[in-house]
């Protein structure tokens, strides 16, 4: 249990209460929607989160993190980009890595676009919630509208460093 | 959703088909195969490593889902739509934008409660550039994610220069999304029609 979690929980209670206190109805159809959609997803999230677990075990991540250093500037941004693309998993295994990557010499820009990149296409957020919830055309709309993102973000850093005149 | 409810199936019923659908089918089948690589390439000690370390995450991520789906469901029922697409909505310009990266930010939660509020304001008329905003503010900036995630493992110095590095890109992402000729067809917009609720 976390601080997180408990905000969730308050929240979800001063919302049923709210929904209550209305009197029609109103309390018997966020139920219904919710068990709807926790249908859909439960299921399809056990197998996620496991598969998850065992795709992440097979990335070489001290490999990947030779890779990244800041001699390699722009390519260590755009292969940091392509990897976090490939992490299908939630942050306990994304930040893992990127821990590793730091730890294997990666740069500041480098790990930036990996963060970046993994946060936005993490797969299997995509495949539990935003297709079954919003849909194919938005996940189109989406990742066209977000392509660039992960090497802008890179690029900024690469910008920063070399005025800063960190790594 | 992608296959409608049936008009005379029982409740029940329809639980089942929506939870074990073809592609709950295609994630079964992953799971199956990348346990069995795991297996076969790094061996049994690593795979029942692995193994732990899913059933502790599963125990974690039930609880939130639940309430995460809770939170969504009742926020659906009760959201005042007619308000939200002013501040959100077609006409909402600039300002639009900085209110979904700002409302992105502050999402307390998983995956979970950021895409089905991201599905409820989609359902209530946001615009396409709010609603892009608002889910790439929450992935890059999520304040939860940051302080829970990003501090204890990156450093503060490290978060913080990726914090003001990212400030301005949801913005960027909303503007696009804007100028793109794509069409946008939500999942619940049959449901919404068929059920005006």
């Amino acid at each position: 249990m976390n601080f997180g979690i408990l905000i969730l929980y308050g929240l979800l209670g001063i919302l049923a209460l709210a929904a209550l206190s209305r009197m029609d109805g109103t309390f018997h159809r966020g139920l219904r929607r919710a068990v709807e959609q926790l249908a859909v997803l439960a299921p399809r999230m056990v197998c996620a989160l496991t598969a998850a677990g065992f795709i992440a075990r097979l990335i070489p991540s001290e490999l990947i993190g030779q890779y990244l250093g800041s001699e390699a500037g722009l390519k260590a941004v755009l292969l940091a980009t392509a990897v976090g693309l490939i992490i299908p998993a939630g942050p306990v295994i994304a930040f893992a890595i990127a821990a590793i990557f730091a730890r294997s010499g990666a740069s500041t820009a480098a790990l930036i676009a990996f963060i970046t990149s993994w946060s936005l296409f993490a797969a299997h957020r995509v495949f539990i919630y935003e297709i079954p919830l919003l849909g194919a055309s938005f996940l189109r709309l989406r990742v066209v509208s977000v392509a660039v993102t992960p090497v802008l973000a890179g690029l900024m850093a690469l910008a920063w460093a070399g005025l800063v005149g960190g790594k | 959703m992608a296959d409608r409810p049936h008009g005379d199936e029982s409740w029940p019923a329809q639980l089942l088909r929506l939870g074990f659908g073809k592609s709950f089918w295609g994630f079964a089948a992953l799971a199956v195969v990348s346990g069995l690589v795991c297996l076969a390439v790094a061996g049994p000690e690593a795979f029942a490593e692995v193994v732990e370390d899913n059933l502790h995450m599963l125990a974690s991520t039930v609880p939130r889902i639940i309430a995460a789906m809770g939170v969504a469901g009742f926020i659906w029922v009760m959201l005042p739509r007619d308000k939200l697409t002013r501040l959100v909505g077609q006409e909402s310009g600039w300002r639009g934008l900085v209110i979904a990266t700002g409302a992105g930010i502050v999402t307390p939660g998983g995956p979970a409660a950021a895409f089905s509020l991201l599905a409820v304001l989609g359902g209530a008329g946001a615009d396409r550039g709010a609603l892009i905003a608002y889910i790439t503010s929450w992935a890059m900036l999520g304040l939860q994610r940051v302080l829970v995630w990003d501090v204890p493992f990156m450093g503060a110095e490290f978060s913080m220069t990726r914090l003001l590095i990212s400030l301005p890109l949801p913005i960027v992402a909303g503007l696009i999304a804007r100028s793109l000729p794509l069409n946008l067809r939500l999942a619940d917009e049959d449901e919404l029609q068929k059920r005006p609720s």
